[in-house]
């Protein structure tokens, strides 16, 4: 219990200092990037130049994305902050970004699978 | 009190809530127990029935706010895991995704416009579908409140992860492509979250296209958004 704790904290410690070195590259040179995203690629670097090992980020990492909705909670606390929304028009706006996520999933969905569908079949014939 | 046991307080409060409404997700899996939607009702409860500020709950919480970033770092991994898959969907992705972020933005635009809403409110929805920290970056090129499109960011991505499963039942998806896709797309990190429930493959593409979409949408907000306000509001 104690080992798994060590090792879950300093392998987040590892991917901070992605995140930090991602922060402060996109900061010096003003990218159009958050940090993170930068973060993002700079690991992806050195996972593929192997200076990075998979197990020395994986325990950590897999902890990250699988409580990932945990991260997003006090924005959506911070929603009250907008209690102007809590009107007609935050009906209408909820009503808006209900259809639209709608279309947008549907239009991304059906598009992927078409395209998946041909390369299979054209992979087949040949 | 000092801000150290405020944080501490705040953390520990949070993730409680948390791990309760995912045990309640659990066993009842109704689209009103999503977690992102169940926790911070109770929090908000919480709030309101206490002498507690927003604020002071947001510089509370402020820790898991901040793992957002290393989280969205750690990324990486299931990039790097499936890369021959990727390369070989490239085609796939890059389609699929300019087709999203281009109806993401129309359909946003041409509903509000039928709903009446005004400037502000109407540039800072656009960029609602992609992950916080790029869609602050593109409501502030393209004249946005950067704060209002968090909320709307928060509030598509707590609709997607719901309706998500939804929609690829009645859009007949078999795909994990296609699944990925669509769900990275249309609620970024919590549709994500959602594909990794499908399956690891589901997880990667969704995450790449969580990616794309973001890269897309800051070119958009650049050549097309500028000229679309200018034809739809002057």
């Amino acid at each position: 219990m104690v080992r798994k704790t060590i090792t879950i904290l300093s392998q987040l410690a590892l991917i901070h200092v992605f995140y930090f070195a991602g922060v402060g590259l996109a900061h010096i040179l003003s990218l159009p990037v958050p940090g993170s995203i930068v973060g993002l690629v700079l690991l992806l670097l050195s996972l593929f130049a192997g200076i990075v090992k998979l197990e020395w980020i994986e325990k950590a990492g897999g902890w990250l994305l699988a409580e990932l909705l945990l991260f997003f909670v006090p924005s959506a606390v911070g929603i009250l902050n907008y209690k102007e929304i809590l009107n007609w028009q935050g009906l209408e706006t909820l009503l808006l970004i209900l259809i639209s996520t709608f279309i947008v999933m549907a239009a991304t969905g059906f598009t992927a699978e078409r395209l998946y569908r041909r390369k299979r079949k054209g992979e087949h014939h040949s | 009190m000092t801000t150290a046991l405020i944080i501490l307080i705040g953390t520990i409060v949070t993730y409680v809530i948390y791990r309760a409404s995912k045990v309640v997700y659990k066993k009842w899996p109704l689209p009103f127990f999503h977690p992102l939607l169940l926790c911070p009702l109770i929090l908000i409860a919480i709030i309101q029935l206490s002498s507690l500020q927003p604020s002071d709950y947001a510089l509370s919480s402020s820790l898991w706010t901040h793992m957002l970033g290393p989280a969205t770092v750690a990324f990486a991994i299931p990039i790097y895991k499936h890369a021959p898959l990727l390369r070989k969907n490239i085609m796939i992705i890059l389609t699929s995704i300019a087709a999203g972020t281009l109806v993401a933005i129309v359909s946003s635009l041409l509903l509000s416009l039928v709903l009446h809403f005004n400037g502000d409110l109407l540039i800072s929805i656009l960029p609602r579908s992609i992950t916080t920290p790029i869609a602050i970056e593109v409501s502030k090129t393209i004249g946005g409140l950067p704060t209002l499109t968090t909320v709307f960011v928060i509030v598509t991505g707590v609709t997607g992860g719901i309706i998500g499963p939804y929609v690829i039942r009645l859009m007949a998806l078999k795909s994990p492509v296609a699944r990925g896709l669509a769900l990275g797309m249309g609620a970024h990190g919590v549709g994500t979250n959602k594909a990794m429930e499908y399956g690891e493959q589901e997880g990667t593409f969704s995450t790449i296209g969580m990616i794309m979409a973001a890269g897309m949408t800051l070119v958009w907000a650049g050549l097309l958004i500028p000229s679309l306000l200018q034809i739809t509001i002057l």
